[in-house]
């Protein structure tokens, strides 16, 4: 054994990003997966994408800075990386797959590392570089792009124990259950507008009802109503807990 | 971080010159609200570059009431020529007129018939044709017509003094050149045309003989061509030669590279050739206006709703369009965006253009009744005019010209004449721009800074100070000026900037260059070192621990 495997958990990213094909069976032999550091790995590229918007000299900065909108960025980084991970996971499982969805996340983002350092390369370049320099920051972002693939597919392969070929195939089968989950997100969120939209418009058709009513009464009334339903419930559900209890108790005594 | 800092320092001097041009507006009582383009594409609040000055009816030039007149044109002895298109003249036959004013809207003479003595050559050729059966007895009585019949167009080419007036006579099948002998003393001071040529139809075996002729403007160059701008020819403009011989066309647009042309072109390679005859075939636009400056170039525009390409070229004699040479080919005129407001669709149709003698070119929407107001580099100066009922808005705007620091404008259903005059700041601007094409960057700092204490949303101004900056060798400001407002610019005072900082700091650079090199030496030596150390310590516990065996 050439290296000393048993380092602190940060260092890991890094000896995976110089060991692409043997790093993550190391991983997966030392059982080092640690979460933590995943997620730091995920901030860390939210917070260089959003660096990336902002700090990208004017030259290379094709973003509309007038009108910075940071849910987009989320979405781009975050909402994708556990969409990902689900999907992955979610897919995987059902053929064969040995990962957990720990050890997917983790890998995934243990792969993102050479994406993120060509990142804050290229942002510091292109604060450096004039125009016709621009060849260098394009070809960093497509080698460490290039390199993130790589490193991906071969976490992919050594997390679930696949060959290669299934490897890529289900890499691409997990980008359509990415689109899948994500509409269906859509659609949730859409339902969860359609509720608050009714219940508006009950407590608008309300405020037509009883016009003669102060608005400020009608409030009161409905917050009432609702309060009304909540102890409702919850006295059901506490009769229901007594009930546990005394059959727990009762088949204690006996 | 600098850009949000500059956000903020926006979104302020956004708010200040919107106070500003509130508290200016309220001043001014302009019905239009000055807008501009920044250098997102954005419109963004702007003082205005023109305000009314007066608006001018038939009345207010001592003759009847215009009616739909469509097109007018200032000569070069500073006379105002209007085509009165639908005027009715008391004699009862023909339509239309030209009244002639000078520039400050006193009457000096109007023309509503025409003297063909002096083409009796012409005459008794017509005539032949029409005993040999070649021309039809309508079409002969039209071109030999002594009245007008809704002349569209006006030009005059002033020589030596002489003017010779050029009409686009439209229902006449014609255009007419003739000069004026004598002016009448009633009360309209009639005068009669004497015509010198008459423009007609080309034979059939040189033009399309389905397409009719109905010259709808009509412009003359130094060498006495005639161009003649039809609306149902795409193939561009008639020239004419001065005797009045067919020479060709001029200027035509470029089919449009759409979708549907696209696929057009892909199934004529596998139709056969019965088969794509009845395909829809791809035409260009035609084009709709023009106008011709000081040296020669012709500049047509066209009001096509669909059209994104050649809305607005400048040609030179052999009829290549200067302004896609340049290298840029994305040049937009008009609104940049098509708006949807009160169920109508909102994108310009330029109608007009006018150029006047320092090479501004003044573009006129028929859609919102705006002008565009352009320097000879394409870019934009000013926005003024709408749609609407006030003062400085129009119903169906028609014409524009210029003469000195006033722009006109026809209104064919108002049928008056509005005259707009240049504000202070439309004054600072022709100043630093007339510097700055020059190349004048240093002479033209101070009317720019002068502008941007106006106006700071003024985007020329940015790029006229960052080039002045650029020129002094003052790469800094330069830098700070063309941030978010020229890229170019900015790429251009950004590598001189780095190369003066690099050569200031050279020592620096140099000695931090050496330090890390050492730095880089003496750490994978000392890693080197305490590797083979390590090793050499591993194979001696290794040996210790299999001492007592025998092989090992």
């Amino acid at each position: 054994m050439r290296f000393n495997l048993d380092m602190p958990a940060w260092k890991w990213p890094f000896y995976i990003m110089r060991h692409p094909f043997e790093g993550f069976e190391d991983l997966r032999w030392k059982k080092a997966y640690n979460m933590k550091v995943a997620l730091v790995i995920v901030a860390l590229l939210f917070i260089v994408s959003v660096c990336g918007e902002l700090m990208t000299g004017f030259l290379f900065n094709h973003s509309s800075v007038k009108i910075f909108n940071i849910v987009p960025i989320v979405i781009r980084t975050i909402v994708i990386f556990f969409t990902w991970v689900i999907g992955n996971w979610a897919l995987c499982t059902l053929f064969d797959g040995e990962g957990t969805m720990k050890n997917i996340c983790v890998n995934t983002a243990y792969a993102l590392v050479p994406y993120i350092i060509g990142q804050v390369i290229n942002i510091i370049l292109s604060n450096c570089l004039q125009k016709t320099e621009g060849a260098f920051i394009t070809f960093i972002s497509y080698v460490t792009i290039l390199w993130t693939a790589v490193l991906l597919i071969s976490g992919m392969k050594t997390v679930h124990q696949y060959s290669i070929p299934k490897t890529i195939l289900f890499m691409l089968i997990t980008i359509l259950a990415m689109v899948v989950i994500l509409i269906l997100l859509v659609l949730l969120v859409s339902l969860f507008q359609q509720v608050y939209i009714f219940i508006y418009s009950i407590y608008t058709e309300l405020l037509y009802r009883f016009s003669n009513l102060e608005p400020t009464a009608l409030i009161f009334i409905f917050i009432g109503a609702i309060a009304a339903i909540f102890a409702i419930v919850v006295a059901a559900y506490t009769a229901y807990e007594k009930h546990q209890i005394a059959k727990e108790r009762k088949k204690l005594n006996s | 971080m600098p850009s949000i800092k500059r956000i903020a320092m926006r979104v302020t001097a956004a708010a200040m010159a919107a106070a500003t041009l509130m508290t200016s507006v309220a001043y001014a009582d302009e019905p239009y609200t000055g807008y501009n383009y920044d250098w997102w594409g954005d419109p963004v609040p702007s003082q205005n570059g023109y305000v009314v000055d007066k608006v001018y009816t038939g009345a207010d030039m001592g003759v009847d009431a215009l009616s739909e007149p469509s097109d007018m044109f200032f000569s070069e002895t500073e006379n105002l020529f209007i085509a009165d298109t639908s005027y009715k003249p008391a004699s009862g036959s023909g339509k239309g007129r030209i009244v002639v004013t000078d520039k400050n809207f006193s009457l000096k003479y109007t023309i509503e018939s025409l003297d063909l003595s002096g083409v009796q050559d012409w005459l008794d050729e017509k005539q032949s044709e029409l005993n040999a059966g070649a021309l039809s007895q309508a079409d002969f009585s039209k071109v030999t017509n002594t009245v007008f019949n809704g002349p569209t167009g006006v030009y005059v080419d002033v020589d030596e003094g002489e003017e010779t007036i050029y009409v686009a006579d439209k229902d006449n099948d014609r255009v007419v050149a003739f000069t004026i002998d004598k002016i009448g003393d009633d009360k309209y001071k009639t005068a009669v045309g004497k015509v010198r040529t008459i423009y007609t139809r080309p034979p059939s075996n040189m033009y399309d003989s389905t397409v009719t002729f109905n010259p709808s403007k009509v412009l003359v160059d130094a060498a006495k061509n005639v161009y003649v701008c039809i609306k149902s020819i795409t193939k561009g403009a008639v020239v004419f030669s001065k005797e009045g011989d067919f020479n060709g066309y001029f200027g035509a647009n470029r089919v449009e590279a759409t979708g549907e042309v696209l696929l057009n072109a892909f199934w004529k390679l596998i139709f056969s050739r019965e088969q794509a005859k009845k395909m829809r075939r791809s035409v260009p636009v035609e084009i709709s206006n023009f106008d011709i400056d000081n040296d020669n170039f012709i500049y047509t525009v066209t009001e096509s709703k669909s059209a994104e390409t050649d809305i607005l070229k400048k040609l030179n004699s052999a009829g290549t369009n200067i302004y896609t040479n340049l290298g840029y080919s994305d040049y937009t005129f008009g609104d940049y965006l098509t708006k949807y407001y009160r169920g109508q669709t909102y994108s310009s149709q330029i109608t007009d253009i006018d150029v006047d003698e320092n090479g501004v070119i003044n573009l006129l929407d028929l859609k919102t009744g705006r002008v565009f107001q352009y320097d000879d580099e394409c870019n934009l100066l000013f926005i003024f005019g709408g749609i609407g009922q006030q003062k400085g808005t129009f119903n169906i705007v028609n014409a524009v010209e210029s003469l000195g620091d006033k722009v006109y404008v026809l209104d064919g259903r108002k049928c008056s004449i509005t005259v707009f005059k240049q504000t202070e700041f439309g004054a600072i601007v022709h100043e630093a721009i007339a510097l700055f094409n020059k190349g004048k960057y240093e002479e033209a700092r101070a009317p720019w800074e002068e502008a941007l204490r106006r106006d700071s949303n003024y985007w020329l101004a940015y790029i006229g100070l960052g080039n002045a900056y650029l020129n002094e060798g003052d790469y800094e400001t330069a830098m700070k000026y063309f941030y978010y407002n020229s890229r170019t610019g900015y790429n251009d005072a950004f590598k001189s900037w780095r190369m003066n900082f690099i050569r200031d700091n050279f020592t620096l650079f140099a000695v931090i260059i050496i330090v890390l090199l050492a730095g880089i030496y003496i750490i994978s030596v000392w890693r080197g070192k305490v590797r083979v150390r390590k090793r050499a310590e591993e194979e001696r516990m290794f040996k210790e621990k299999n001492k007592g065996k025998e092989d090992v």
